[in-house]
């Protein structure tokens, strides 16, 4: 049971994350190399709005998302905005460029030293005995239920908002959709703050379940193939990919040897890209476009 | 007419720059200020500056100040080739210091050896050229010390362990951590104890409790764990949270004593070569008073290492005396003595065969649930370092 519990919460954490990658492939066709810098960017955040709100664990959680919010439009518009239009490739070199700067930012303001926000806010990291003495920490339950309900939120937003039906026509033909008056820099705009938001989800739930470091950054690539092996325009694919990865780590842990953790997402990515260059659920049509 | 005094000017400054350095004890150190494993380097790098600017601003060492250089590698090999390169050349160092990850000592080394340039690691691993039969010109402050360690802690856990232990060892999978957990499954048998697994945990990872479930499931009452801090405590923490009973040792890095604080966790024991400062000796007091003169970004307890280091560089150079060449330095160092003044179990000692110390001591801590603090568990035991 405790088997299954840690694929839940590993397949919970590798989707969140994915989702971010997802949102931004679907509608811009950038792939976004600084979503692990970004997502370690908005726990630092909380770190801050920790000493602001001492005590005030809600607000400081909130003002630590709504500031990662303003960020992802930020990047948007200060930084990706002129380069709409241009080769995707210019784009992606920019948000590598983005994910050096952050992390050199955040050693700069937050030094290189383990943090850790719950302490200032005095949230304590209880366990949870579930049926069949598997066990759960709270924050990575509320990891869980937070992916459950961002994928809920983000399927129903894309399939019946009126934002998200824009924000799917803008991805299909950016052209046409362009014509039909859709604001394309308001949906990208959009979509950098909706992918930044999943990604601060799971950095602050990260940090407040086991700390932040600047390894964080490098978690944030860890969920790249997971995104990949579902198919970088779907969002089930993100979701099924991450319950692939994750299933095959953690069996791999307990029955062979963990050091082949590490290798497996990117076995498991070979394979699939070989059988199915698009990823599992992706559409072919938008990797002959690519 | 102006603009050639402006250029005597410049020039004048441009000369009077090198002739200020060839008058101090210039000196360069290449480490990981920035990247992942930061944490572990930049404390020590800050302390050492706090240090040198104690000497500097006391008048320095016989009237000549000490002209420390720091250079970011971020823990990268390439960087850090170029760090040293540019320290040999261009700035002439007496004395190149390394804290950084063991991947960039080779470059640095060799960049070194063709200078004629003494290495000093300072935070960094030790490597094993600096143990007898030790290179000439390689030296190491460093507390932990690879096969030393386990010995000691298995010898502690047997020696506290009320029932038959049942060992499970947890590292990083990178080289150093995997070999001294290799090495402590090797000897854990002959102590009489039974080894029911060992977890190489990749760095970084997102959620431990995988590889803590099966340290649990494979029934281990004792866990020992000789890793980076953040693989050490996270699988603690992710073992807590399976509700595991058992008793968890690690290596106390430069964090151990803010975090033993922390955890509050009565059977988490730390042991390490360094006082904690709990301990509140003299130079505990000497140290923080240092630390209080000036704005710094890590702990106060999270300089005990650098300090160390800037304690064995003030006595190198003066026992080098002026003027001071790189082979004078090697060679003053080949038979160096520094009190610690009770930062370590004993001097650091060096040797011409020895450049690491000629006995390492141990001592462990945890905390002391009644009385809310860190307690001593075990004072300073000594291992000869043959």
């Amino acid at each position: 049971m405790q088997l299954a519990v840690n694929i839940v919460v590993l397949t919970a954490i590798y989707a969140l994350i994915a989702c971010g990658y997802v949102l931004i492939y679907r509608v811009s066709r950038v792939l976004n190399l600084a979503h692990g810098e970004l997502l370690m960017l908005s726990a630092y955040l909380l770190l801050w709005t920790a000493s602001l709100f001492a005590g005030h664990a809600v607000a400081a959680i909130a003002a630590a998302l709504g500031l990662s919010v303003a960020v992802g439009a930020m990047v948007y518009l200060f930084l990706l905005r002129k380069l709409t239009g241009e080769m995707a490739l210019a784009a992606v070199l920019t948000t590598v460029a983005l994910g050096v700067l952050l992390r050199g930012v955040t050693v700069i303001v937050w030094s290189a030293q383990q943090q850790y926000p719950a302490v200032p806010l005095g949230l304590a990291n209880w366990a949870f005995a579930l049926p069949g003495g598997a066990r759960i920490s709270l924050w990575a339950a509320l990891l869980v239920a937070t992916t459950l309900a961002v994928y809920a939120s983000l399927f129903a937003f894309l399939r019946l908002g009126r934002w998200g039906m824009r924000m799917r026509a803008a991805g299909q033909n950016p052209l046409l959709a362009a014509q039909r008056g859709i604001n394309l820099h308001a949906i990208y705009a959009l979509a950098w703050s909706l992918s930044t938001l999943t990604g601060a989800l799971a950095g602050v739930l990260i940090a407040l379940d086991s700390g932040l470091g600047q390894t964080m950054a490098i978690i944030g690539l860890k969920a790249f193939p997971a995104a990949l092996v579902g198919g970088l325009d779907s969002l089930a694919g993100a979701l099924l990919g991450s319950l692939i990865i994750a299933s095959a780590e953690v069996f791999l842990i307990h029955y062979v040897d963990p050091l082949l953790s590490e290798v497996i997402p990117f076995l498991v990515l070979i394979v699939v890209l070989t059988l199915r260059p698009w990823g599992l659920l992706g559409t072919r049509e938008e990797l002959d476009r690519v | 007419m102006l603009l050639r005094l402006q250029g005597a000017i410049l020039a004048a400054l441009l000369l009077a720059a090198p002739a200020a350095a060839q008058d101090a004890y210039t000196i360069g150190l290449t480490g990981a200020l920035t990247g992942p494993p930061a944490s572990t380097y930049a404390p020590a790098v800050e302390a050492l500056r706090l240090y040198v600017d104690g000497v500097n601003a006391a008048g320095g060492i016989a009237g000549k100040k000490i002209n420390l250089i720091l250079q970011d590698d971020s823990a990268e090999p390439g960087k850090a080739t170029a760090n040293a390169k540019k320290l040999l050349t261009q700035d002439n160092v007496l004395l190149l210091l390394n804290a950084s990850l063991s991947s960039t000592f080779a470059p640095v080394v060799a960049e070194a050896k063709r200078a004629g340039v003494p290495v000093l690691f300072a935070s960094s691993v030790c490597p094993k050229e600096v143990y007898p039969p030790a290179d000439p010109l390689q030296f190491c402050t460093t507390a932990f010390a690879s096969t030393y360690d386990s010995r000691a802690t298995l010898a502690f856990i047997k020696e506290t362990a009320k029932e038959p232990v049942k060992i499970g060892f947890s590292a990083m999978a990178i080289p150093l951590s995997r070999a001294e957990m290799d090495f402590a499954e090797q000897q854990a048998p002959a102590l009489g104890m039974s080894v029911v697994d060992k977890e190489v945990i990749p760095p970084p990872t997102p959620d431990y409790t995988p590889f803590a479930t099966k340290l649990k499931d494979a029934g281990a009452n004792w866990v020992f764990s000789w890793a980076p801090w953040v693989t050490q405590v996270r699988t603690l923490e992710a073992l807590r949270r399976l509700d595991w009973k058992g008793d968890y040792i690690a290596w106390a890095h430069i964090e151990a004593e803010g975090e033993l604080a922390r955890l509050k966790d009565a059977s988490f024991y730390v042991i390490g070569a360094n006082a904690l400062f709990q301990d509140q000796l003299p130079i505990h007091q000497e140290i923080a008073k240092a630390a209080k003169s000036t704005k710094l970004t890590y702990p106060v307890e999270q300089l005990t290492e650098g300090w160390i280091a800037g304690m064995v560089v003030e006595a190198a150079l003066k026992a080098t005396g002026w003027p001071a060449t790189p082979e004078k330095l090697a060679a003053a160092m080949s038979t160096l003595k520094v009190d610690t003044k009770g930062l370590r179990g004993g001097p650091i000692e060096w040797t011409k065969d020895n450049h690491f110390r000629t006995r390492q001591y141990y001592r462990v801590y945890r905390w002391d649930s009644g009385k809310g603090a860190i307690q001593q568990v075990k004072d300073w035991t000594a291992f000869d370092v043959k």
